[in-house]
């Protein structure tokens, strides 16, 4: 079984551009995430990062990420609304824990745990994205000549990690169809016979490369610049939603507290960042081919 | 065979003097005083038992030993004029491809093109070149479609050629293979081994084939050099090469040299066109003669009796099931959607049958056994099997435990070691068992509880067991498919393997694309086509004549209808009549 995350080739803007201009690209939505707090500006990167993702075909990787993204908000909301009792607006008083001592839910605790659970989810739809529509191999090679030592190391684990997957779920099987009187396999001897066998498999990998000529170090000016068209764009507009996001957050867009009350800022400059922010996320659109 | 450019004379693509090769911390030597010489274009098959040394000997000439693998190293080895223990695989990557047994771990890059590319970036050619290469090679080998697809989408039979292409790419003048064909179905197996032919006949490239199913590439060799216990006990052409196994070790013969041998007919052949080639000179159509080619779905004429010393009978609706499939269906994601791998299966298997699962990869095979153990749901239909065990292809998945006895700690696991054969080894490490008791002990431990009061299990299934097996341990497994099917159990084995499947089975099931394709007697579905037919059946093309044995009491046969000979004209002439 693949990974929801798996990179699969496809003839998409964002995936023919040069892995430097995507990574600019969802990295702006994930520095708009970190720059901001106001919720109504990371639902808008979310947004973004969502609709990138389908506009790229990664539609899978989407709806992962968007299932882990928000189970991980969810968990900080609750965590967040257990372990911080500031706020005005008492929902529920839960007396006194062990370990967390009088735990009051408030609301305001619980919308501080929102916005930081959206700057997670959007992080982890943006990565999903960049996993799922970038191309390793390419990265990795342009990793290569400024870091050989690193760029291996990333091959090999990049090229284990769906070897282990494949080896773990073969161990499952294997300890599944164990017979009612054999030994049953707790999970830490199937963890360590998978570390076993993933050192086993990792020199395999190491020897392959090691055959391919890895050792070897290609020549810098043999390094192919692979074309795109696509590349001006992603820049252009990583760098129009950085602009506006600084601009904004200088001009007052993040407009947000928690504590003592609510307040999320709606006004026009926030509005406008959640504009270019939205917007951008049309970036890997491709208009329909011409016919000859 | 074809007139092909051997250089000999010219300095060899690989050359072995004096090898002398132990693994660290092994007790013996893996090589022994190993030399040999293989001129440019040249296709040489390495053969020999398991753990003979082959696979040591490719990776000495590819550099991986010592470098990789360590261990003390004596002799000489050279490939293409460097001196590999010298230089190590990286340096030698451009003079010589190397492709191993399990194509899962060659593959270090996520799309075909960028793992086809990587040995020519890292040799330094510029980016006109590597696109050109990279072209070339995969029209050679018949895989542009694939060049811009995951490497994790592909099937094991695109995986194997990819990592072929790779290893060609830098165009070598030596590539050496590890049973590159064991994962492979016969036609994907076949397609493989024809396509090193031509790329070594227009390539002149040198090609080193380590194989254990010979009867699939002794026709295409040059030359064999057999391996036995670390020093090379044969080297000659294949005709030779199958006189020596006579003597030396008839279980690296090939079964239509069995025949052959059994029926007393000389000189033994080195594959189908041949052996056909001398019958029909025997039969007097004169040099060149060659009987017609079979025709796949031929019906079966009932006239060549008996089939086989396995018996076939067909279940009736009352009789009892240790498996039983009616309308199953069942729906797979491997990454490019959902698919219906197994479409409606009808199938029932009978307590003491012994069943051959077979078709191409991809068929449905192990889907079928998976789900009716229960790792699979079924999308719809059901299917029931009685006390089933299931031995998955990799037996040392089910090995986790340095004691036999501690993976089978209670009663009924000293029952389920009996059954294998295996009650005497309680006390030993699985590491130090033999690649055959390793998996009669991955069988007991699926077997352990599933046993009746007399011992006996309901339905063994094995998936691909004859993987990387020589046929010593062929017979091994043959021997005690006998034994549990003998005391009740019925035994269903996924295989693509035909030799074996004639072995072993008394029905084979055919599947092709999640249906059943062809149900039947053994010896009927294994003489019946052009793939899936052992080499015998395509030698004699009789309708149920499958095994070297059988075949020659039928050459016996016509020897005494038609004096001294075999004559395939009165073959086909009979059959046509019937």
């Amino acid at each position: 079984m693949r990974s929801p995350f798996a990179y699969i080739p496809r003839r998409g803007p964002l995936q023919a551009a040069r892995p430097g201009a995507a990574v600019a690209y969802l990295g702006s939505l994930v520095v708009v995430a970190f720059l901001y707090s106001n919720p109504v500006v990371l639902l808008a990167a979310g947004g973004a990062a969502c609709l990138a993702g389908r506009l790229a075909g990664a539609r899978t990787a989407v709806r992962a990420a968007l299932r882990m993204g928000l189970g991980l908000a969810l968990l900080i909301v609750v965590v967040n609304a257990l372990v911080v009792d500031r706020g005005e607006t008492v929902l529920a008083r839960l007396g006194h824990l062990p370990l967390l001592g009088q735990v009051d839910v408030t609301l305001e605790a619980i919308v501080a745990g929102v916005s930081i659970g959206l700057r997670a989810a959007v992080t982890m739809v943006a990565f999903g994205v960049y996993s799922a529509c970038v191309d390793p191999d390419r990265v990795l090679r342009a990793l290569r000549p400024v870091a050989a030592r690193s760029a291996l190391t990333a091959t090999l684990v990049s090229r284990l990690v769906p070897v282990a997957a494949a080896d773990a779920g073969r161990l499952r099987d294997a300890a599944q169809l164990r017979g009612p009187g054999a030994a049953a396999v707790g999970r830490g001897p199937l963890a360590r016979r998978l570390l076993a066998g993933s050192l086993d498999r990792a020199v395999d990998v190491a020897a392959t490369l090691e055959l391919r000529g890895y050792s070897l170090s290609g020549s810098r000016g043999a390094r192919r610049r692979e074309p795109s068209r696509h590349d001006g764009r992603f820049y252009a507009v990583a760098a129009a939603v950085l602009a506006a996001a600084i601009t904004g957050k200088a001009l007052g867009a993040d407009d947000f507290h928690t504590y003592p009350t609510i307040h999320i800022g709606l006004g026009p400059a926030t509005l406008a960042v959640c504009a270019v922010v939205l917007a951008s996320g049309l970036a890997p659109w491709r208009r329909g081919g011409r016919r000859a | 065979m074809p007139e092909v450019a051997i250089r000999r004379g010219a300095a060899p693509a690989l050359a072995v003097e004096g090898l002398t090769y132990s693994y660290p911390r092994a007790a013996a030597p893996a090589l022994l005083d190993v030399s040999l010489e293989v001129a440019p274009g040249e296709f040489a098959l390495l053969a020999g038992r398991s753990a003979s040394g082959k696979s040591t000997l490719l990776r000495a000439a590819c550099g991986l030993v010592p470098h990789f693998h360590g261990g003390e190293v004596d002799g000489r080895v050279t490939v293409a004029g460097l001196d590999a223990i010298a230089a190590g695989p990286g340096e030698l990557a451009a003079a010589v491809g190397y492709l191993a047994q399990d194509p899962e771990t060659q593959v270090v890059s996520t799309t075909v093109a960028a793992e086809i590319e990587l040995p020519l970036e890292m040799r330094g050619d510029g980016p006109g070149d590597r696109a050109r290469a990279v072209e070339e090679v995969a029209l050679a080998l018949a895989i542009p479609h694939l060049l811009g697809r995951a490497v994790d989408t592909l099937s094991g039979g695109e995986l194997q050629r990819v990592a072929l292409a790779a290893a060609l790419v830098t165009r070598p003048r030596l590539v050496l293979l590890d049973e590159p064909t064991s994962q492979l179905d016969p036609v994907s197996g076949d397609e493989l081994i024809w396509l090193l032919r031509r790329l070594n006949e227009e390539w002149g490239v040198a090609v080193v084939l380590a194989e254990h199913r010979l009867e699939r590439c002794l026709a295409a060799a040059d030359r064999v050099v057999a391996v036995e216990a670390g020093r090379v006990g044969f080297d000659g052409v294949p005709g030779d090469f199958l006189a020596w196994t006579r003597e030396a070790d008839p279980t690296l013969t090939t079964p239509a040299a069995r025949l052959f041998s059994r029926a007393g007919i000389e000189p033994l052949p080195v594959g189908v066109r041949e052996a056909r080639q001398i019958l029909g000179e025997r039969a007097g159509g004169g040099p060149g003669a060659a009987t017609a080619v079979p025709h796949p779905g031929k019906g079966t004429s009932g006239e060549v009796a008996p089939p086989s010393r396995l018996s076939f009978r067909r279940i009736r609706g009352e009789d009892p099931k240790a498996l039983e499939a009616k309308g199953l269906w069942v729906e797979l994601d491997d990454g490019s959607g959902p698919r219906d791998v197994l479409r409606g299966i009808d199938l029932a298997v009978a307590p003491g049958e012994r069943v051959a699962l077979m078709g191409r990869n991809g068929a449905g095979k192990s889907t079928l056994l998976r789900t009716a153990v229960g790792l699979v749901a079924a999308a719809a239909g059901r299917v029931a099997a009685e006390r089933m065990a299931l031995l998955t292809q990799n037996p040392g998945d089910f090995l986790v435990r340095e004691r036999v006895g501690d993976e089978l700690p209670d009663d009924s696991g000293l029952d389920a070691l009996r059954a294998v054969g295996l009650d005497g080894a309680i006390d030993a490490d699985p590491r130090d068992l033999s690649g055959g008791e390793r998996q009669r002990l991955a069988l007991a431990i699926t077997l352990a509880g599933r046993l009746d009061g007399d011992g006996i299990p309901g339905l063994v299934a094995l998936d691909e067991p004859t993987r990387g097996m020589d046929r010593g341990r062929k017979d091994d497994l043959v021997a005690l498919i006998d034994r549990l099917a003998t005391r009740g159990a019925a035994v269903v084995v996924a295989t693509h393997d035909v030799e074996f499947a004639a072995e072993f089975a008394a029905r084979v099931v055919l599947l092709g694309d999640g249906v059943v394709i062809a149900d039947g007697p053994s010896a009927d579905i294994l003489s019946g086509g052009w793939y899936f037919a052992t080499e015998v059946a395509r030698v004699l093309d009789l309708p149920g004549v499958v095994t070297p044995e059988h075949g020659a009491i039928h050459l016996g046969a016509a020897a005494s209808e038609f004096p001294g000979v075999y004559d395939p004209a009165s073959s086909e002439a009979r059959r046509g009549g019937a």
